[in-house]
């Protein structure tokens, strides 16, 4: 390798790339949300969910005045009352058919409800659902025993009761636990529309039925069941609205990532409104791009208004749209990162949506600021506060992933300057891969800085160095590369990159990518190295490290035990 | 209730995730005041008590709990119709310890009948088991019903359990229930149906 030119001892030389301006967009006079008004995508419970939370309040204070008042004689009487008349209606015909339609309020039926949700939810991955579904089954079981123990009624007086009961009765434990269950059910796995107006009236039509059914029997008491309805719907209608709005976590069936946030409807509407009132850009679509190569956002290409009076009316914009669930998303990566690698990727996590995209807008900065081919950040928007904003760039049009894209020696050195700017300024990418790094027309892009980092460890510098010799040896050769690295990088520099990289620390369309080829592009570079540096050990124990491994194994653990437990039957 | 209690103990780890910490305590309520024979200023039996005679409605007499020495404490409660249980827990001889069943009739086969503490009541006697623990059923015949107290002692002691079932245990005859009940709703309630036959199968 003596005859390939060398870079000079020290830091090397990188070489600028003139960065195109982005095309221009038509801009209007932003507008400040008056205090008041609500965000674009605001939460709402709706009239209905208003309607019966009152209800359960009204609920409560009636229980409230009847328990200082001492008049429990009077809804007593007035149950028995009802009772006794529908009692009259018994004979041994109808006696087996009302008990049959019964049936939904008796513990097995309700188990099989519960398990059945729970394991459709799992199947269809819906897991936000499915933990509002367990908690709301937690606490509507959990509260209606405790109320029914607090208010102490026994069951109907003067009447046979000839039908199964638990406990006391005030309120019907049962209905309660039932009319959540189905409420839940159709909020959790019926998407919003005709479909799941039909299943509320589905739902009203069985616990009319069931109801029936159980005054027949003598059972409950009217006012019983009617409380534990009002409380069994009230809970989960309220829990679903606030906690899964439809706007937000819609149900749906097909194969789209759970990462990825429904942008048509509601969402669609408020991010064109939110980007006029707050950037000042005419939006006109929104629409789904490139899903396949994120997993942590729902990146966005926006059609909008053009500026250029000789070009096409229309120009586009891109966005990522994060929200909440991503901030969660973020957690549990960083935490297998540090659990998987240890020291060296040991990071903190984002708290809150809008520090994440923040972060991720003043690296676009950073990046920007120092001149590195990033596209031009054009601001954040908010659409909700503090659960869903959009970083919206500049829009790389016409550009060819580096992975499918003619590589020149020209694209080479753009990448490698890349590499070399990165640590002259000291930062590091941490995602160099194919699907981040665009060509057009002669030009290199880097995209996606959201795994970004500002002093960073020198390995995960040298991780970013081999990566892009890899990403760009996959159309050309690790020959070919390597001689254009070595007038940027010292073979000191290239070992260490080398040496630090394996295995885990290339991104998975990295290594996807270079199965596919069937080549060792790692094993042709290590070739090429006058020598080698030994492995840099990736796994690194620190207290730190053997804690979280311990507090993720005993939290295993738990989340096993609970899991177990709340299978059992929730009556 | 017992089914709610398995349910109660996963609740506070959901509770804190819900961030809804401290406002449920399923269990909390549970005292001995819930079957007690007499509540309140007026001495009546509580509604735990009128629930146990609900769940079997042929029972002459319902057990209660009169007090209990220290030391012991009411555990848990389960009524369904056809059968009512509690249970008392004790420092000494662990949780459960005694259990109390009302049913309209039990099988006592192997038990010994001994003179009865309780007039218009047939005791009878099983031990089955003695050491390590204290296991043996006490019977109380009665018309239309049966109480059973259950003991399972880990304790060394078995002579202050055994007076718990027979000094802290009482029982209510079905006739001041009904009254009670008929008293309570001025006259407008009774606590059974009419044994005319009207509306049954």
């Amino acid at each position: 390798m003596a005859s390939l030119p060398q870079a000079p001892p020290g830091p090397g030389r990188s070489i600028p790339v003139p960065r195109p301006a982005p095309p221009a967009i038509a801009r209007v006079r932003s507008r400040r949300r008056p205090s008041g008004e609500p965000p674009p995508l605001p939460r709402a419970l709706a009239a209905s969910g208003k309607f019966w939370l009152g209800l359960s309040g009204v609920v409560l204070v009636m229980w409230a005045v009847v328990v200082v008042t001492g008049t429990v004689t009077v809804f007593d009487v007035a149950d028995t009352r009802v009772l006794q008349a529908i009692s009259e209606l018994r004979s041994p015909g109808l006696t087996p058919v009302m008990e049959a339609l019964g049936v939904l309020a008796t513990a097995k039926a309700i188990h099989v409800l519960w398990l059945s949700n729970l394991i459709l939810l799992v199947i269809v991955r819906r897991w936000r659902h499915l933990f509002v579904w367990v908690g709301v089954g937690l606490l509507v079981a959990n509260l209606g025993a405790f109320l029914a123990l607090a208010l102490q009624r026994p069951r109907p007086y003067e009447v046979e009761i000839i039908g199964g009961w638990s406990g006391f009765s005030m309120p019907s434990l049962p209905m309660t636990v039932l009319a959540a269950f189905l409420v839940s059910t159709v909020y959790a796995l019926i998407p919003s529309g005709t479909w799941r107006t039909r299943g509320k009236w589905a739902v009203a039509g069985l616990l009319v039925i069931t109801a029936a059914s159980r005054l027949y029997l003598a059972q409950d008491h009217p006012t019983g069941i009617l409380a534990g309805v009002v409380l069994g719907v009230a809970a989960p209608l309220a829990a679903f609205r606030m906690l899964t709005p439809n706007a937000v976590y819609p149900v749906r069936y097909s194969r789209a990532r759970p990462a990825h946030l429904d942008v048509s409807g509601e969402r669609g509407e408020a991010i064109i409104r939110a980007l006029h009132d707050q950037l000042g850009v005419l939006a006109t679509d929104v629409a789904p791009f490139g899903l396949a190569g994120s997993g942590g956002s729902t990146p966005l290409k926006i059609t909008v208004k053009s500026a250029d009076p000789s070009g096409p009316e229309e120009s586009y914009i891109f966005g990522k749209l994060y929200a909440a669930t991503h901030v969660r998303s973020d957690r549990w990566y960083k935490l297998g990162r540090t659990l998987l690698y240890g020291r060296l990727e040991d990071e903190k996590p984002f708290h809150t949506v809008r520090r994440l995209v923040q972060y991720e807008d003043y690296i676009l900065r950073l990046f920007s600021d120092a001149g590195l081919p990033v596209p031009h950040p054009l601001g954040i928007v908010e659409i909700t506060p503090e659960r869903e904003y959009l970083l919206v760039t500049e829009f790389i049009a016409g550009a060819k992933e580096a992975g499918d894209a003619e590589v020149d020696d020209s694209i080479i050195d753009q990448g490698l300057s890349i590499v070399r700017r990165m640590w002259d300024i000291g930062m590091a990418h941490r995602d160099i891969k194919p699907a981040n790094l665009l060509v057009r027309d002669g030009t290199l892009f880097l995209i996606d800085s959201a795994f970004a980092e500002v002093r960073p460890s020198p390995w995960r510098q040298a991780v970013d160095l081999a990566n892009m010799l890899l990403v760009l040896a996959l159309r050309t050769d690790a020959e070919r590369v390597y001689r254009r690295a070595r007038l940027q990088f010292s073979d000191e520099e290239i070992a260490e990159a080398f040496a630090a990289t394996r295995g885990l620390t290339m991104p998975s369309q990295l290594r996807r990518m270079l199965r596919q080829q069937g080549r060792n592009l790692h094993a042709d570079f290590l070739r090429l190295l006058p020598y080698r540096l030994p492995p840099v050990r990736i796994q690194r124990w620190t207290w730190r490290r053997a804690g979280l491994t311990l507090v993720t194994l005993v939290s295993a653990v738990i989340v096993a035990a609970i899991t177990v437990t709340i299978l059992g039957s929730p009556l | 209730m017992r089914r709610s209690h398995r349910w109660a103990s996963v609740l506070p780890v959901l509770a804190a995730l819900l961030v809804l910490p401290g406002c449920i305590q399923v269990g909390g309520t549970l005292s001995g005041d819930l079957v007690a024979c007499k509540e309140g200023d007026d001495g009546t039996p509580s509604n735990g008590v009128v629930l146990m005679a609900q769940a079997v409605p042929t029972a002459s007499w319902v057990p209660c709990l009169e007090g209990m020495p220290l030391g012991w404490h009411f555990s848990d409660m389960d009524v369904d119709r056809g059968s009512a249980r509690f249970w008392l827990d004790s420092d000494r001889d662990g949780l459960r310890a005694i259990e109390i069943r009302l049913t309209e009739s039990c099988s006592t086969s192997r038990a010994t009948e001994i003179p009865s503490d309780r007039p218009e009541m047939r005791r009878l006697e099983r031990v089955s088991q003695v050491t390590p623990m204290y296991i043996g059923r006490r019977y109380y015949l009665f018309d239309g019903g049966c109480i059973t107290v259950v003991f399972r002692l880990s304790g060394e002691n078995r002579g202050e359990p055994l007076a718990v079932a027979t000094q802290g245990l009482g029982a209510v005859p079905r006739d001041d229930l009904r009254a009670m009940v008929h008293e309570d709703s001025d006259g407008r309630l009774d606590l059974d149906p009419p044994t005319t036959g009207e509306g049954g199968r």
